[in-house]
């Protein structure tokens, strides 16, 4: 820590005996640079080269590098993964926020505060528990011969059995009930610094409440929709675990498609290219989709700007 | 549902009364009620499902609690569970430590390196898991760090430290550093500022930290099955291997089991963040890194 030899004197001087700005960041840059910048770097590298032959002592060969691995992923077979987990990753997104946004929006406004802390707990209480049995507990949830299945039938919700297991749609599910809290929260909290007589007086000045929802509340939560969306949607392009219990064969990810090559066909240079093209894939969606949101709320306030007479 | 506002608009009850009767109220609270079932469903599914004492998890066949005994004496589901325990202890340490000083730093030096390395915190936390386990599997076989209890330290401290960073940095940022620096004008060494002073006020931040970097940690299940190496099995990896051949009850009880050491422990944390005056809100907030 810091030295004792603080010099004395005016306090104004010791006061600057102070260590460089970024000194204290120094262990985190090492370790980040370390253990997360060079691996990233050496996946690069790595998805250039090539499977070496059958018996060879290496994993990777890196003597000649090409972009055959690149022109591989184009192929049908992983092109129709990668298009396929960018389709779950959106649906899951946008579920996420149509399912959280409500559930959010009472926590913050609806809510004593008395309970809200405990309310907010419980939204978190389940990320608290094995990420891996709650998912597979989907499988006894959603299992055709299962209680649920056989109770909705009994009822009548329902004409046949469930058949979801092992699909997408099992897959989407799942996706929604893990990422579920990662949208409530940053939602919450956007919510929650919003001051309630804004609202009051978007009422006042005659609006009805959808009017307010839609040209005040929205608006102002706009930054924490905006995070919501990063946090869910970018884990969720990636996910491997949670089509891997649920999806079977037919839900496989792209995530899942990159473990499989390093875990079993052991070509780690294609599982290498695989986990750049993912990346960039999930940029290039968060580019377009930033892009299209900020034209549209700039369109959106042009046509609702109100001259204020000076 | 917008007619059911026309008569409601009509009558000008004063706004006391509109809000006891308000149907948007009423199903707010309602859906809510549907959204905490959804989120619970599957927990109570596994603590009840442990106690089914049929061969595999998935069939119900009668109540028992032989797999809690079943799951006690079985050496490879204690030894996966001490492995995961000491690895998330020695995690969360190393996390809090790297992420503490870089979250003072980001809150109390700033300067042209802050961009940067936001952004470079920012990639750790978004970059996709999957990724992230192949990255550390290449590079730990590439430099020759063979030892699995270091592999899955390291793995998963990157993440959590760069958590830990931005909690510390949100509390200090919240507190005015003339604290501080009243301290220092009344004679205290930089060495004792912080420790009776930034030490005490970030606290909460640091304990909330280190508790979100256990948590990850325990249940981490992509990294960990990508890092390890033999001997060095975590609950999760155990679990994830377990899957393939069918899960039987002894992994719902020892999960039963954790998932009440987990709540306690989490009890325990929130009466101590309260007693030390933060709001129940806050407390969550702090918890879960997102105040």
């Amino acid at each position: 820590m810091a030295s004792t030899t603080a010099l004395p004197t005016s306090p104004a001087r010791r006061r600057r005996v102070r260590w460089p700005r970024f000194t204290m960041a120094i262990p985190a840059w090492v370790w980040y640079v370390v253990f997360f910048v060079l691996p990233i770097l050496v996946i690069v590298l790595y998805s250039f080269g090539y499977k070496p032959p059958v018996g060879s002592q290496s994993s990777i060969g890196l003597d000649r590098l090409s972009f055959e691995n690149y022109t591989n992923i184009f192929s049908p077979t992983f092109r129709l993964t990668f298009v396929a987990t960018m389709r779950v990753a959106i649906i899951g997104t946008l579920l996420c926020l149509a399912v959280g946004f409500p559930l959010a929006y009472f926590l913050a406004t609806k809510t004593s505060p008395r309970f809200r802390g405990i309310l907010l707990g419980l939204v978190i209480i389940p990320f608290w528990t094995s990420f891996l049995l709650r998912t597979f507990a989907w499988r006894i949830l959603l299992a055709a011969n299962g209680p649920l299945s056989s109770w909705l039938q009994d009822v009548g919700l329902i004409n046949g059995p469930f058949a979801i297991l092992d699909t997408r749609g099992a897959v989407q599910l799942g996706v929604l009930y893990n990422y579920l809290p990662l949208m409530v929260f940053p939602l919450f909290v956007a919510l929650d610094r919003l001051d309630p007589a804004l609202r009051e007086a978007s009422k006042d000045l005659g609006a009805n409440r959808l009017k307010t929802f839609f040209q005040v509340t929205v608006p102002l939560a706009m930054p924490g929709i905006v995070s919501g969306l990063l946090l869910v949607f970018i884990p969720l392009a990636g996910e491997y675990v949670t089509p891997s219990v649920l999806g079977g064969a037919k839900g496989l990810m792209a995530g899942g498609l990159v473990a499989s090559q390093f875990l079993e066909a052991l070509n780690w240079a294609l599982g290498s290219a695989m986990a750049v093209v993912l990346v960039l894939l999930i940029l290039a969606a968060v580019a377009v989709f930033g892009t299209v949101g900020w034209i549209a709320a700039r369109l959106i306030k042009r046509r609702r700007r109100v001259e204020v007479p000076a | 549902m917008s007619t059911a506002t026309v008569p409601e608009r009509t009558i000008a009850a004063p706004p006391v009364h509109r809000r006891r009767l308000d149907w948007v109220v009423g199903s707010l609270r309602g859906y809510a009620a549907l959204a905490y079932i959804f989120l619970f469903a599957p927990i109570l599914v596994v603590v009840i499902y442990s106690f089914n004492a049929g061969r595999f998890l998935i069939n119900w066949d009668h109540f028992g609690t032989d797999w809690y005994g079943t799951a006690v004496a079985n050496r490879g589901i204690t030894g996966a569970l001490r492995t995961s325990v000491v690895v998330a202890l020695v995690n969360a340490v190393v996390a809090v430590l790297i992420g503490m000083f870089a979250g003072i730093a980001l809150a109390r030096r700033s300067g042209r390196w802050r961009q940067p390395f936001l952004i470079l915190v920012f990639l750790i936390l978004v970059a996709p898991e999957i990724v992230d386990a192949i990255a550390y599997l290449i590079f730990f076989v590439r430099i020759g760090i063979d030892w699995g209890f270091a592999r899955l330290v390291i793995g998963h401290s990157v993440f959590n430290s760069a958590v830990v960073a931005l909690i510390v940095r949100a509390r200090l940022e919240g507190l005015d550093e003339s604290l501080e620096e009243a301290a220092a004008d009344l004679g205290a060494t930089p060495s004792r500022t912080f420790r009776q002073i930034t030490l005490p006020l970030m606290l909460p931040a640091v304990i909330a930290g280190g508790l979100l970097s256990f948590t990850f940690s325990l249940d981490d299940v992509i990294i960990s099955s990508f890092v390890t190496t033999s001997g060095f099995t975590t609950l999760p990896v155990y679990v994830f291997s377990a899957l393939r051949t069918g899960l039987k009850g002894d992994l719902a009880a020892i999960s039963t089991i954790t998932l009440a050491g987990t709540l306690i422990a989490l009890a325990v944390t929130f009466f101590v963040l309260r007693r030390s005056g933060e709001s129940a809100e806050g407390v969550v907030t702090t918890i879960t890194g997102t105040g």
